[in-house]
């Protein structure tokens, strides 16, 4: 698999990784305080006098599908930067995003119908962003299958960065389907409203913040990872 | 330009010499007619009618995969794929001839798959006949549009068969949503909805641009 890395001398690490690396040491810290404050949040937050316990779901969900979307927003540029620029750290990170993203994605798949159960009174419907959702999960499933069935080539880092730009295009053009059609969602758009109880703001706060910071913990562990499985000959992105 | 009219021309002779694409999609698409007629057993007439543009695209898009996967599959004999990456001028235009080759070889498949659904489900057609070619000629763009640019990908991976469907299935989901939507409008007799035709046409602007541009990194061996 080596006769085609020519064109890269950014050998891995690259300066970037490298400070990726000592960065993630730093953010292991702070999102370890950040959990136990999240977690005492969550159980000390006030029941929901509607939903009763369920509702606490709101303090994973919606912070999951930040870091799903994101993940995917991710891998879609940095596979760009790597065909325009050649730059195998940035397939290194798109591998490592995709992978976070679709767990993160996965995640909020499984505790989306858990609280749609327990409120909506059914454990799936096909709602606007569900289905948005549910086919983008899909396209970096394919992205990562495409990855493993090709096997660690240069090849593959150009087609699965081709592959992760199309996933890109699709969110505005599936969100654009769904307004032309104007699909009824059951999903709130008000979150930002102000329509959370009192004392709900500030786990919700906590969430978004630790799971954010969980999520960049994720792919820079990931991305480490992926950068000296490449150093030693058998990482995804060439070689 | 020149290099989009002669992968065209020669995807349409090798197809007229051979006949084993379009023979094999309508076959499949003729199956898919009678499978449908038992998966739904009992249906009345009017409630078919409401299914048939979807069955009519269920079938189009499957048929259409066989086709694609087969269009690129064929570059891989003797190794054509490289000869074609190692053309000069912009490899684009090499991606703009496939897929309009794949374009009409789809189209002729899918007319006559609307024929055999009108007289299997006794759906009469007819007066629906332009705006149905419309919708149907626009989705086609995009499924040819982001199905040859994932076949020349799936063809070179160990699991062809397998990746096509996982790839380029999410990825069409916009085209199915508008053209289901303007070819149920075509079939109940009313004027397709502007907004179908509008998604489409983005889809397919799309599709072709990031194909055009992306058919480069594909092929570049």
């Amino acid at each position: 698999m080596s006769k085609n890395s020519s064109h890269s001398e950014l050998g891995p690490p690259s300066a970037l990784e490298r400070r990726v690396s000592t960065w993630r040491r730093t953010l292991g810290i702070v999102l370890a305080l950040c959990s136990i404050a999240y977690g005492w949040a969550v159980i000390t937050a006030p029941i929901d006098s509607m939903q009763g316990i369920i509702q606490k779901i709101l303090y994973v969900h919606p912070p999951l599908a930040y870091g799903a979307y994101l993940g995917f927003v991710i891998t879609g540029i940095a596979g760009m930067i790597f065909l325009g620029r050649g730059r195998e750290d940035m397939d290194r990170l798109a591998i490592a995003s995709a992978e976070v993203g679709v767990i993160f994605c996965t995640l909020m798949l499984i505790t989306g119908p858990i609280w749609a159960r327990g409120t909506w009174g059914v454990w799936w419907s096909w709602d606007a962003r569900l289905t948005v959702t549910l086919l983008l999960w899909f396209v970096y499933l394919a992205y990562l299958l495409l990855r493993s069935f090709s096997g660690p080539s240069p090849r593959t880092a150009r087609f699965a960065a081709i592959y992760g730009v199309l996933g890109l295009v699709l969110i505005p053009l599936n969100y654009y389907v769904i307004e032309i059609f104007g699909s009824r969602s059951m999903h709130p758009e008000n979150l930002q409203g102000g329509s959370l109880g009192d004392g709900m703001g500030l786990p919700f706060l906590l969430g978004n913040i630790t799971l954010g910071l969980a999520f960049l913990y994720l792919v820079f562990l990931r991305w480490e990872v992926e950068s000296q499985r490449t150093a030693a000959g058998e990482g995804s992105s060439a070689r | 330009m020149n290099v989009a009219l002669a992968i065209l021309w020669k995807d349409l002779v090798s197809e007229w010499r051979a006949r084993d694409r379009v023979v094999a999609m309508l076959i499949f698409s003729i199956l898919m007619a009678v499978v449908f007629h038992f998966a739904l057993p009992g249906s009345r007439p009017e409630e078919l009618q409401a299914l048939t543009p979807g069955l009519l695209w269920t079938a189009y898009i499957f048929a259409a995969l066989l086709g694609l996967n087969r269009s690129l599959a064929l570059e891989l004999d003797n190794d054509a794929l490289a000869g074609l990456a190692l053309a000069p001028g912009n490899r684009g235009w090499i991606f703009l001839g496939k897929a309009t080759a794949n374009w009409i070889l789809i189209s002729l498949v899918q007319a006559i798959t609307a024929l055999i659904f009108a007289i299997f489900y006794g759906v009469d057609l007819v007066p629906a006949l332009p705006g149905l070619a419309l919708v149907v000629g626009l989705g086609t763009v995009g499924i040819c549009a982001a199905g040859t640019l994932l076949a020349t990908m799936a063809v070179r991976t160990g699991f062809r068969e397998v990746l096509l469907p996982v790839l380029l299935l999410p990825a069409l989901f916009p085209v199915l949503a508008g053209a289901v939507e303007g070819s149920l409008a075509a079939v109940q007799g009313g004027s397709i909805p502007f907004e179908s035709l509008q998604l489409l046409i983005v889809v397919d602007g799309v599709y072709l641009v990031v194909a055009f541009l992306g058919f480069d990194y594909v092929l570049d061996e």
